[in-house]
């Protein structure tokens, strides 16, 4: 039995008062909150090992550039993808958002004919298609229609079900011969619906296009397993696995990441460099590494998903489904409306809510005033709002320090809200 | 530590009656800008909609605010009377949001209507300092007087996310004001 109180003491900034309240941290899907093993791990760094990686001859540059290697090695690890040397099918990015933008402006330039013959297969021109869901963060949404709009190809969605799933009964409709690239989250992030990605997967595949994973809220919470999965390429972010932030990651099945052109240029991602002709560029993952890293981030972002897989994934997703259950009495108030699936079955404990009357950013400040942190707004995700009819919402997330008497907290408090306002 | 120091009195204070009641009832608020919500909108909001005076002997101004922390947004359109002094003949909005907003735009509305651009510009500048103040209120109370029921936006000025919440409306009149004259120029 894993002892989770003890877990959520590992977390200092759990231990405060909060306008007289102790802290209720429900927020872990905008980030999440750091154990002490990596906010150690990160000045330790620094304190011990800090150079260049990749670069220098002399000891400390030699230490540091072991210590990233094996944090890359380590997340490697906890997403079921290669490390070996020569192998490694991980990225360094500056997180979620930097790994997809890298990604499709990589398809771009392929667009143009750099990258060669290999580089072929992810080019798009007039009459090609990229397919996203309706229920993608602006991080998937915006990089990929705006590689649409720069090489002519047509963006189309998948649509949502009544409660916010991703649709997948009519994928032979969406997904045609046409269709060169597929990019779907993995967790919506305003619903906390696990979306249903084998299908969809599949069906890309058989028409030969390439599958994007947004993994940014599956991997914190989930097992998950990018080759099982058959996922091409899958990006996420560290800061919401506890670890920092600033650093992310992009995991792309090996034999793609070798055909996948460059997209950002500098030192340490090239072979040979000339005045007078084309440089010739690294191989994985170096190629799309250009410039300094966050060399102590990365580490600490190692030490992250060592811990977790120290805790268990299946043990993570056990504890933060029944906190789950409990977020989603917030559908039984009178006047709330819960945004995703309201049964306690393929989602997770993110749970987006709508009081009726009352606009988002009044329920954050009342919330917030009984010391929880819920995030209001429209979470990064405009076109999943408006197929529930609104701009805005109200989302409470659950990480692995918070306990089912956190949830219930916020269901007593969220009682009070209409009563407070008057509606 | 950086505690805003929210207690419930605080709350009460910053939701005050007049907040809530014109969050509820809104003064000066008609339809006429792109609805956020609906797919397909975007093409209204963006584009240059010819924008129209209801009275001949003014010429109109329009302001789209916006504000992304929570999406608070609101179009003030002005009609400014094109004899000197120039007056505000008809002020409305249209948007949607936190109550914080929605009452400053009702409460901005009945300031400003029928008042000379030059006192509105006053009204703007003095809730300007008032949401400057840090909950201190202006320490003048002749000053506040002025404000009428935008004084009761004090508590509101505590609390540096929703500041901009209380001055989108303000914002959006300036600007309105501003295109209205360049328009007359």
């Amino acid at each position: 039995m894993t002892d989770f109180a003890a877990i959520r003491e590992q977390f200092p900034i759990l231990d405060q008062q909060i306008h007289g309240h102790p802290l209720v941290y429900l927020d872990s899907a905008a980030t999440s909150q750091k154990p002490q093993c990596v906010i150690d791990a990160e000045s330790e760094f620094y304190r011990t090992i800090n150079a260049g990686v990749h670069r220098g001859a002399h000891e400390l540059a030699a230490r540091s550039t072991v210590a990233f290697e094996r944090a890359r090695a380590k997340v490697a690890r906890l997403v079921g993808a290669n490390a070996e040397e020569g192998a490694e099918e991980i990225v360094v990015t500056g997180g979620a958002t930097a790994g997809l933008n890298l990604l499709a402006t990589a398809f771009g330039n392929a667009s143009l004919g750099r990258g060669g013959a290999a580089a072929k297969r992810f080019a798009l021109q007039p009459g090609d298609e990229i397919v996203v869901s309706k229920a993608e963060h602006h991080s998937v949404l915006l990089p990929f229609q705006e590689l649409a709009y720069r090489t002519g190809a047509t963006f189309k969605w998948l649509d949502l079900t009544e409660d916010g799933r991703v649709r997948t009964d009519n994928l032979d409709e969406v997904i045609t011969e046409r269709t060169k690239v597929v990019a779907v989250t993995h967790v919506g992030n305003t619903t906390g619906a696990i979306t249903d990605i084998t299908p969809i997967v599949r069906r890309a595949h058989e028409v030969g296009a390439v599958f994007v994973l947004d993994a940014c809220q599956s991997v914190p919470h989930l097992k998950v397993d990018f080759h099982a999965l058959d996922v091409d390429f899958a990006a996420w972010s560290a800061h919401k696995m506890y670890g920092p932030t600033g650093v992310g990651f992009l995991y792309g099945r090996r034999e793609l990441l070798e055909a996948l052109p460059p997209a950002n240029f500098g030192g340490s991602m090239v072979e040979l460099a000339w005045m007078d002709q084309p440089a010739q560029y690294m191989e994985p993952p170096a190629r799309f590494e250009a410039g300094t890293q966050p060399v102590a981030q990365v580490v600490a972002a190692g030490v992250a998903a060592e811990w977790m897989m120290g805790i268990g994934l299946e043990n993570i997703e056990a504890h933060e489904r029944a906190i789950a259950a409990e977020l989603l009495k917030l559908g039984d108030i009178e006047g709330i409306r819960i945004l995703g699936p309201r049964e306690n079955v393929d989602r997770i404990g993110t749970v987006a809510f709508d009081v009726a009357g009352v606009h988002p950013h009044d329920v954050g400040q009342y919330i917030d005033a009984q010391g929880i942190a819920i995030r209001v707004g429209h979470h990064c995700a405009q076109p999943v709002h408006r197929h529930f009819g609104l701009y805005a919402s109200n989302r409470a997330s659950s990480g692995v320090y918070n306990s089912v008497e956190d949830a219930r907290a916020l269901v007593e408090a969220a009682k009070g809200i209409r009563a407070f306002f008057g509606v | 530590m950086n505690d805003y120091g929210m207690s419930g009195d605080d709350l009460e204070q910053m939701y005050q009656e007049v907040i809530l009641e014109a969050a509820k009832n809104p003064h000066g608020k008609e339809r006429f800008a792109a609805d956020l919500t609906k797919e397909g909108a975007g093409a209204d909001a963006t584009g240059d909609s010819v924008v129209r005076a209801t009275h001949e002997y003014c010429t109109p101004g329009e302001s789209h605010q916006f504000n992304p922390t929570c999406g608070d947004e609101a179009t003030v359109h002005v009609e400014v009377s094109d004899k000197e002094p120039h007056t505000i003949e008809r002020v409305v909005w249209d948007g949607q949001g936190c109550s914080i907003s929605q009452a400053s735009l009702s409460v901005m509305v009945d300031l400003v209507d029928g008042k000379s651009v030059d006192e509105a510009m006053r009204l703007e500048h003095t809730f300007h300092k008032l949401m400057e103040s840090r909950g201190k209120g202006l320490g003048d109370e002749a000053l506040e007087e002025t404000l009428g029921d935008g004084i009761v936006f004090q508590g509101v000025s505590k609390y540096p996310m929703r500041i901009k919440c209380a001055l989108l409306a303000w914002e959006g009149l300036k600007d309105s004001i501003a295109k209205a004259l360049a328009a007359k120029a």
